[in-house]
C-alpha cells in the first residue's frame, strides 16, 4: 500500500503510530481476505514490506479500512487505543470470531525509531496470518464484520483536528462468557508491541 | 520415455534434495534407462553433454504429483519439456519486457550488466521483482529457476546452514552475492566487482586460513566441467603452489591479496587494487565475471595480469611474484595519472568565455562563503558542541526553576568592517562591498557601513544608483580569508565565554547563559563585546533578553555597536510597535496577508485570537504568530543544525550557445556539488536538477548577464544508494536535463542539489551497526577479562579466608571490608578447618594468633546454633588482603557448608530494606562498587529483585559482566560438596543470562533437568523456553525424573508465564502446545502439563479476558 508522509509523525512514537496504522490497515485488509467475507475477486496482490499482501479492490471498503484505522492514529499517538479487533458476527449480531490487535505503545521512549526494525518484526505478522487460517472458525453465509477500537480510557472532548472522524457505538452483541484465546504473533519490540489473537466463544456459551 | 520411469527416479533420490540438484541426473529423459547405482560415473559423463539441466525441474520432478496429474493430458511428453519450454517462454517474456524499459544508450554506451544474469534465490532486499527490474533496465537477464549454464550470479541475502556446507552444489560454483551489488553497480553506473559483495557468511568463511582442499575442490568455473573431472590427480599439487604463491604475494606492496589462484583472481586485484576482500574468494570466481571485467575496462594491465595469472595456475613452480608486483604497479600509476587533473586557468564572465566559470563563480560568491561557512564551523567548533549536547537534560531540568538569559551577538555590518577594519581612515567614509568596482556597473551591493547607509545606500542595490545617491561611496572588493579569520575569532571568543553557543551565521550567535548564573548580563556581553572589538578590530552589537526572540528583537534596537536589554517586564512595550516584518518566520508572502488584515505591528497582531489565526495560517504558522507577538519563544538556544541539502545554484552569467556547452556546465556543476558533500562527509540520495528558463517574452536583462524574468523548472529523483560519485551525478543530472527538452540558449541559471543525505561513514558500514558481527567482534576483550577472573580465582586458593557476609548488607559495609582484614567473628569455620594446615597457620599469623582459639570457640557455638554472634567480633587492624579474595572465598566457604546457601538466601530475603539500602547508595558512590564482579557473590545478585539487578549490573564495569555466574569452578565445588543441589524455588529463575534455573537444572540430580539445562544452551532464539522444548521433543527416550523435578518444571514454567504473558502470549501459547505434544510421550510432562494449566489459565483470563484455546488432558 502507499506510504503517506505524515507531517506530525516527528516524535518517535508518531512515527511508531505511524506505521503502526499504515500496518494495521494492510493486515485488516488481509484478515477480511483470508475469512472470504467478499469474493477473492474482490482483491489484488500488492507487495507490503516485501511480502505480498491483499488489497481491497473496491473503493469503499477501502476506504472504510483507511479511514477508520487513520482515524485511530491520534489516539494511538497518545497511547490510548489499547485493543483494535476485527469483529466477524452473523446476522444477529452476534460475534463469531474476533481477530485482536493488542497494542502497547511505549510512550516514554525516548530514541529514533528506526522503520526497518519494526518491519522487520511487522512482517512476520504478515507471513503467519495466511498460514493461521486453520486456526480460525468457517464463517456461515450472511456474515458481517466490523472495526471496533478499545481504549484504555475515554479519550478527551476532540480537538478540532479530528472532530469531523464519527465514532459510532457498536450494535454488536457481547459474550456472556470469557473467549477462548488463540494467539497468533505477537512481537515485543521499542517501542511498540503488538500481540495478535484470535477470539472465539467460548465452549459454554449459550447459544442464542 | 514413460511417465513411470521418471517418477521412480524421483523417489529414489527424493530421500535428499540437495543431492538431485547437483550431482545426480534428475532429467527424466535420460534417466529411466540408467540404475541408480552408477549415478556418479553417468553424472561426469552426462555434465558435458548436456546443456539443458536447471534446478528448477530437479525440483519439479521431484514433486510426483505434478508429474502425474498435470501432465497427463497435457501437450508436453514429460515434465522436463514442459520446463523446457517454460524457460523458452520465460526468455522471450522478458526479453520483451527489457525492449520495452531498458534505458537508451543515450548516456551509456552498454548496458551495466551486459552479460550478467542473475537468478534470485529466497527473501532479499530489494526484493526480487526489484532487482529483476534492475536488469530489465540496465541489460542484464533475469532467470527465474537456475541453471548452471544461464546464470552467472546467484543473488541471495542469507543462506541456510546446509547449503552453506554444501556450497558447491547449492551454487555450482557460482558467485553468491548480495543484492546490494546490483544496486550499486546501477548507482555506480558499471559493473562493480562482486568480490566485496560476496555472501558475508561465504565471506567469512574464506576469510579463514585457506584449507588446502579449498584450493583443491572449490575451484572456479574457469575449470570446466570436463577439466574437473580429470584433475583429480593435479589438485593437491596446484593446491601446494598456490599457498606458495599466497604466502609471496602477502609481502607484495598492497599486503592484502592473501591468496591467488585462478585468473579471475589476479583480476579482482586489478580491478580494485585497494579492496581488502579482493582476493579472498577467488576459488568462487565465474568465468562470467572475468569476461565481463575485460569488456568493461580492456586495459593493458589486465590483461597482462591476467596472462600472469593464467601462468601462474598452469605452471605451479614458478614464482609469479614479481609479474604480479610488475603489473600491479602499472595499474596503480595508471590510475594516479589519469586522476590528476591540471587545467589552465582564464578569467572571464560567463559560461561561454570562461572554462572554469562555476570554481570561479563560486570563488567570488558570497553566499556560497556563507553557505560552506557552516561546514568550516561545524568541522572546528564540533566537539565543543558536541559537549554542550551531553549537558542538555540537566539545562532542561534547570530551564523551568531558572529565568533564562540569552545574548545575541551580530557583528556591525561584518562584510565592510572586516575589510576596512586595518584602514582606520575609511572608518567614517561611505562604504560598500561588492565584487565588482565598475562604477556604472549593475553589481549588486552586497553590504554597506552605516555611513553608507545614511545616504540610502542598501544591500542588493546596483553599484551605479549607489554611486548615484552618494558619489564619494567607496567600493572595496570581498577579502573572504579575512572574513574567515575573524568569523573564526569571533566565535573563539564566545565559544570561550560560554559553550551554549548556536551559530546563525558567519557573524551572528546566540549564546544562552543562564547557566552560568551571571549577576550582570549586561556587564557580561559588554566584556564580550570589547573582546571582540580588540580581538577583531570590528564592532558587535549584543542584545540580552529571555528568550531567543527578544534578544534578537534587542539586537535590531542596540545596532550600530550598542547593548540592549530587554527584561521580562518589557518585553511588552518593546513589541508593540514592532512591526510584524521584524519577527523571524515573517516573510513577504506573510507579511502582504497581515497588511490585507490590517496587521502592521505586533501589537495589532496581538488582538486576534489564537484559534482564527490557525484558521487563517494553518496550525504552526498560527501558533507562532500568536506566541510571537507575545514575546513568547520556546525555542532553546541548541547546537548547530544539520544541513538538510547539499548543492549548488549558479543563476549569473549563464549563458550557452548549445547543449554541449550545457552538458560541459553540467558536469562542472557535478563536480563542484561532489566536492561539497565530500567535504561535509555527506552523500545524497535524491538529486535535484533547477533549471531557470528565460521566459519567451523576456529580453535581455537589465542586470548584466543576470538571469532576468525566468521560469523555474525543477526536477529530481531518487536514487537507491546514497553517492558522492561525480560520474554518477553527471549521469543522472543529463538524465534530467533530457527531460526538459529545453533550447540551450533559454537557459539562465542552473543548480544542483542533493538531498536526503546520509553520513558517507554510515553509508560506508552499512547496517553492520545493527548486524550481530559488531557483537561478536568485542568477544576477544570479554575473553581476556574471563581469563583474568580465573587467575584471580586460582589466587584465591592461597589467599586468607575471608568471609563475605558483612558486604551483604551493603556498600559502606563492604568498603570496610576492603580496607582491613575481616573481623574474625564473620570467618567461617567450616572453610578454615578445610585449609591446607600451612595456609592455615599463615591465615593465623596475620590474625595474631587468634584464629586457633576463635575456630574452637566457633566449632562450640556452631552446634547450638548458626546465628552469629555480635559480642565476638574482634578488630584487628592488620594488614589489607587483596581485595578480589574476598568474594571468592566466600564461595568456598559457601561451598563447604551445604546449609550455608540457606542460610545467605533466608538472610537475604529476610532483609529486603538492606539490599534497597543498595540501590539507594549506587548513584553517587560509584568508587564504592567492587572494581569487578568477581568480587560479588553471584548468589546475592541473583536473589535481587530483577530492576534492582539491573542497576547493580550496569554500575559495575561493563567488561566484567560476563564473568557473572559463568563460574564453573564455584558450580564444580558445590557439586563435589554437596552431590546433588536441592532446587530451591525462588521468584527469579528467569533472571541473568543464562537464567538461574540453567545453572540449578545442570547441577540437578535428575537427569532430565540436566538435559533440559544442555538443550537450553543449544536452543536458538536463546531464552525462549519454547525452543527448548522444541528440543525436548526430539529427544528420546525421556525418562522420568520423579516429584522434585515435576515441581521444578512448574515452577520454572509458572515464573516463565508471569514474565511472558504480558507481551508475548504467542510464546505461552506455543510452549504450552508443544507441552501438551510432550504428556503423551512422558508421564512426567502430563503432570507438568495438568499442574501449570489452572495457572496459566487464571494469567491469561487476568490479563487477557479470555481462557487460552487449549484443554486440560485427563
Amino acid at each position: 500500500m502507499e506510504r503517506k508522509d505524515n507531517n506530525q509523525a516527528k516524535a518517535p512514537q508518531g512515527e511508531a503510530a505511524r506505521i503502526l496504522t499504515e500496518f494495521l490497515e494492510v493486515a485488516i485488509s488481509c484478515i477480511i481476505f483470508l475469512k472470504g467475507v467478499y469474493p477473492h475477486g474482490a482483491f489484488e496482490r500488492r507487495r507490503y514490506m516485501n511480502v505480498v499482501v491483499h488489497r481491497a479492490r473496491h473503493p469503499q471498503l477501502r476506504d472504510y479500512i483507511h479511514s477508520s484505522v487513520n482515524g485511530l492514529l491520534p489516539f494511538i499517538q497518545k497511547g490510548l487505543v489499547e485493543r483494535v479487533v476485527v469483529i466477524f458476527f452473523d446476522n444477529e449480531d452476534f460475534p463469531i470470531e474476533r481477530f485482536v490487535f493488542k497494542v502497547n505503545l511505549n510512550l516514554s521512549y525516548g530514541s529514533k525509531v528506526e522503520q526497518s526494525d519494526l518491519e522487520f518484526s511487522l512482517r512476520s505478522f504478515l507471513i503467519k496470518l495466511p498460514v493461521s487460517e486453520s486456526l480460525t472458525k468457517l464463517l456461515p453465509r450472511g456474515c458481517r464484520w466490523e472495526i471496533t477500537a478499545y481504549f484504555r480510557a475515554l479519550p478527551e472532548a476532540s480537538t478540532s483536528k479530528d472532530s469531523e472522524l464519527i465514532w459510532i457505538p457498536t450494535d454488536t452483541k457481547q459474550w456472556q462468557q470469557p473467549p477462548l484465546i488463540t494467539p497468533i504473533k505477537s512481537m515485543n519490540s521499542e517501542p511498540l508491541g503488538v500481540q495478535l489473537y484470535l477470539e472465539h466463544p467460548s465452549l459454554s456459551e449459550p447459544k442464542p | 520415455m514413460s511417465l513411470n520411469s521418471s517418477s521412480r527416479s524421483a523417489t529414489s533420490n527424493s530421500n535428499s534434495k540437495r543431492s538431485v540438484t547437483s550431482n545426480s541426473n534428475s532429467n527424466p529423459s535420460t534417466s529411466g534407462n540408467n540404475s541408480c547405482r552408477n549415478n556418479d560415473k553417468r553424472n561426469r559423463k552426462r555434465k558435458t553433454d548436456q546443456n539443458q539441466k536447471t534446478l528448477g525441474m530437479a525440483w519439479g520432478a521431484n514433486s510426483r504429483s505434478s508429474s502425474r496429474s498435470a501432465f497427463r493430458n497435457s501437450p508436453f511428453p514429460d515434465f522436463g519439456s514442459y520446463m523446457v519450454m517454460k524457460n523458452q517462454k520465460l526468455h522471450q517474456q522478458f526479453d520483451a519486457d527489457a525492449s520495452s524499459s531498458s534505458v537508451s544508450g543515450a548516456c551509456s554506451g552498454k548496458p551495466i550488466f551486459d552479460g550478467v544474469s542473475i537468478f534470485v534465490d529466497g527473501y532479499t532486499v530489494p526484493s526480487s521483482q526489484e532487482l529483476k527490474g534492475y536488469m530489465l533496465k540496465y541489460g542484464g537477464r533475469f532467470e527465474n529457476y537456475f541453471s548452471r549454464h544461464h546464470v552467472t550470479h546467484i543473488i541471495c541475502s542469507n543462506l541456510p546452514d546446509s547449503k552453506i556446507k554444501n556450497l558447491r552444489s547449492f551454487s555450482g560454483g557460482l558467485p553468491v552475492v548480495k543484492p546490494t551489488w546490483v544496486l550499486e553497480s546501477v548507482a555506480a553506473n558499471k559493473l562493480l566487482s562482486w568480490i566485496p559483495y560476496q555472501l558475508d557468511q561465504l565471506a567469512s568463511e574464506t576469510k579463514k586460513q585457506p584449507k588446502l582442499s579449498a584450493f583443491g575442490f572449490k575451484s572456479g568455473p574457469v575449470l570446466d566441467d570436463l577439466e574437473e573431472s580429470i584433475s583429480g590427480q593435479a589438485v593437491p599439487q596446484s593446491g601446494i603452489a598456490t599457498l606458495r604463491t599466497s604466502c609471496s604475494l602477502e609481502a607484495n606492496i598492497f599486503g592484502k591479496a592473501e591468496c591467488t589462484e585462478e585468473v579471475e583472481e589476479c583480476h579482482s586485484v586489478s580491478d580494485d587494487p585497494f579492496h581488502p576482500n579482493a582476493a579472498e574468494s577467488a576459488d568462487q570466481a565465474p568465468t562470467y565475471c572475468m569476461e565481463n571485467h575485460c569488456e568493461v575496462e580492456l586495459d593493458a594491465a589486465v590483461v597482462v595480469q591476467s596472462d600472469a595469472g593464467y601462468h601462474s595456475h598452469i605452471s605451479p613452480c614458478q614464482d609469479p611474484k614479481s609479474d604480479h608486483n610488475d603489473c600491479l604497479e602499472d595499474h596503480i600509476i595508471e590510475e594516479s595519472s589519469s586522476s590528476k587533473t591540471i587545467r589552465p586557468s582564464t578569467t572571464g564572465h560567463s559560461t561561454l568565455s570562461d572554462a572554469n566559470f562555476v570554481e570561479n563563480y563560486f570563488k567570488f560568491s558570497r553566499l556560497h562563503f556563507i553557505g560552506t561557512w557552516r561546514n568550516r564551523y561545524r568541522k572546528r567548533f564540533l566537539s565543543s558542541a558536541n559537549g554542550f549536547k551531553d549537558m542538555n537534560p540537566s539545562r532542561n531540568a534547570f530551564a523551568t526553576s531558572q529565568k533564562t538569559t540569552i545574548i545575541h551577538v551580530d557583528m556591525d555590518c561584518f562584510f565592510v568592517s572586516v575589510v576596512i577594519r586595518k584602514h582606520s581612515d575609511l572608518k567614517d567614509k561611505p562604504v560598500a562591498v561588492c565584487h565588482s568596482d565598475n562604477s556604472r556597473g549593475t553589481a549588486e551591493i552586497s553590504s554597506a557601513n552605516y555611513p553608507a547607509r545614511n545616504h540610502g545606500v542598501k544591500a542588493g542595490m546596483f553599484i551605479r544608483d549607489a554611486k548615484a545617491l552618494c558619489p564619494q561611496l567607496v567600493i572595496l572588493p570581498y577579502n573572504f580569508d579575512a572574513y574567515e579569520e575573524v568569523a573564526d575569532q569571533f566565535y573563539d571568543i564566545l565559544h570561550k565565554h560560554c559553550n551554549k553557543v548556536q551559530a546563525v551565521s558567519c557573524d551572528e550567535a546566540f549564546i544562552d547563559v543562564t547557566d552560568l548564573r551571571v549577576e550582570d548580563p549586561e556587564l557580561f556581553a559588554r566584556a564580550i563585546r570589547t573582546e571582540i572589538h580588540e580581538t577583531t578590530g570590528c564592532t558587535a552589537s549584543a542584545g540580552i533578553a529571555g528568550s531567543m526572540l527578544m534578544a534578537r528583537v534587542a539586537t535590531r534596537i542596540a545596532k550600530p555597536d550598542g547593548l540592549c536589554y530587554i527584561p521580562s517586564e518589557k518585553v511588552d512595550d518593546y513589541l508593540h510597535e514592532l512591526p510584524v516584518k521584524a519577527l523571524p518566520g515573517i516573510g513577504h508572502v506573510l507579511e502582504e496577508k497581515l497588511k490585507k488584515k490590517q496587521i502592521n505591528t505586533c501589537g495589532q497582531l496581538r488582538l486576534i485570537s489564537k484559534e482564527s489565526l490557525q484558521k487563517d495560517f494553518g496550525v504552526k504558522t498560527g501558533d507562532m504568530l500568536w506566541n510571537f507577538s507575545r514575546g513568547i519563544d520556546n525555542r532553546l538556544v541548541g547546537v548547530f543544525q544539520e544541513s538538510k541539502s547539499i548543492g549548488a545554484d549558479v543563476n549569473w552569467g549563464v549563458r550557452f550557445n548549445d547543449l554541449n556547452d550545457m552538458k560541459d556546465f553540467l558536469l562542472k556543476l557535478c563536480k563542484e556539488v561532489s566536492l561539497r558533500l565530500q567535504g561535509c562527509g555527506l552523500k545524497g540520495r535524491t538529486i535535484t536538477l533547477k533549471i531557470k528558463k528565460r521566459r519567451s517574452d523576456a529580453g535581455e536583462p537589465v542586470k548584466y548577464m543576470g538571469c532576468g524574468d525566468c521560469e523555474n523548472l525543477s526536477r529530481s529523483v531518487t536514487l537507491p544508494m546514497a553517492t558522492d560519485d561525480v560520474d554518477v551525478f553527471q549521469r543522472i543530472t543529463a538524465q534530467l536535463f533530457g527531460y526538459f527538452h529545453i533550447d540551450a540558449r533559454d537557459i539562465r541559471g542552473a543548480g544542483l542539489q542533493a538531498s536526503k543525505l546520509e553520513s558517507a561513514d554510515r553509508n560506508m558500514r552499512g547496517h553492520e551497526k545493527y548486524s550481530i558481527r559488531s557483537w561478536l567482534v568485542s568477544s576477544p576483550a570479554r575473553k581476556s577479562s574471563m581469563a583474568k577472573g580465573k587467575g584471580d580465582q586460582l589466587y584465591s586458593d592461597i589467599g586468607p579466608p575471608v568471609q563475605a557476609r558483612g558486604s551483604f548488607s551493603g556498600g559502606e559495609a563492604y568498603v570496610a571490608h576492603r580496607a582491613t582484614l575481616p573481623a574474625l567473628h564473620d570467618l567461617d569455620v567450616g572453610v578454615i578447618e578445610s585449609l591446607p594446615p600451612e595456609v592455615l597457620s599463615e591465615i593465623n599469623d596475620l590474625y595474631a594468633g587468634e584464629l586457633i582459639s576463635f575456630i574452637s570457640k566457633k566449632k562450640e557455638k556452631n552446634a547450638g546454633n548458626n546465628v552469629m554472634d555480635e559480642e565476638q567480633s574482634l578488630s584487628n587492624p592488620l594488614v589489607p588482603p587483596n581485595k578480589d579474595f574476598v568474594h571468592n572465598v566466600a564461595e568456598k566457604i559457601k561451598s563447604s557448608e551445604k546449609e550455608d546457601e540457606q542460610y545467605i538466601n533466608k538472610m537475604i530475603q529476610g532483609l529486603p530494606e538492606t539490599s534497597g539500602s543498595v540501590t539507594a547508595l549506587l548513584p553517587e558512590t560509584d568508587s564504592l562498587m567492587p572494581s569487578s564482579l568477581s568480587q560479588v557473590d553471584s548468589s546475592v545478585l541473583q536473589q535481587l529483585p530483577e530492576e534492582l539487578l539491573a542497576d547493580v549490573l550496569e554500575s559495575l564495569p561493563a567488561h566484567r559482566r560476563p564473568d557473572f555466574m559463568s563460574n564453573d569452578v564455584y558450580l564444580d565445588h558445590i557439586r563435589d560438596q554437596t552431590g546433588a543441589i536441592d532446587f530451591l524455588p525462588s521468584n527469579n529463575l528467569w533472571v541473568g543470562n543464562p537464567p538461574r534455573w540453567v545453572d540449578n537444572f545442570r547441577l540437578s540430580s535428575c537427569q532430565l533437568l540436566n538435559r533440559i539445562a544442555v538443550l537450553y544452551n543449544k536452543s536458538s532464539p536463546r531464552g525462549q523456553f519454547s525452543s527448548v522444548l522444541q528440543l525436548i521433543m526430539s529427544e528420546y527416550p525421556l525418562d522420568d525424573g520423579g516429584d522434585d523435578a515435576v515441581n521444578c518444571l512448574c515452577e520454572l514454567m509458572k515464573q516463565y508465564i508471569k514474565l511472558k504473558i504480558e507481551t508475548d502470549v504467542e510464546e505461552i501459547y506455543t510452549c504450552s502446545c508443544l507441552l501438551r505434544r510432550l504428556t503423551s510421550r512422558s508421564e512426567l510432562f502430563l503432570q507438568v502439563y495438568n499442574c501449570i494449566i489452572p495457572h496459566l489459565q487464571a494469567a491469561v483470563g487476568e490479563t487477557y479476558g479470555g481462557d487460552l484455546n487449549i484443554c486440560f488432558i485427563e
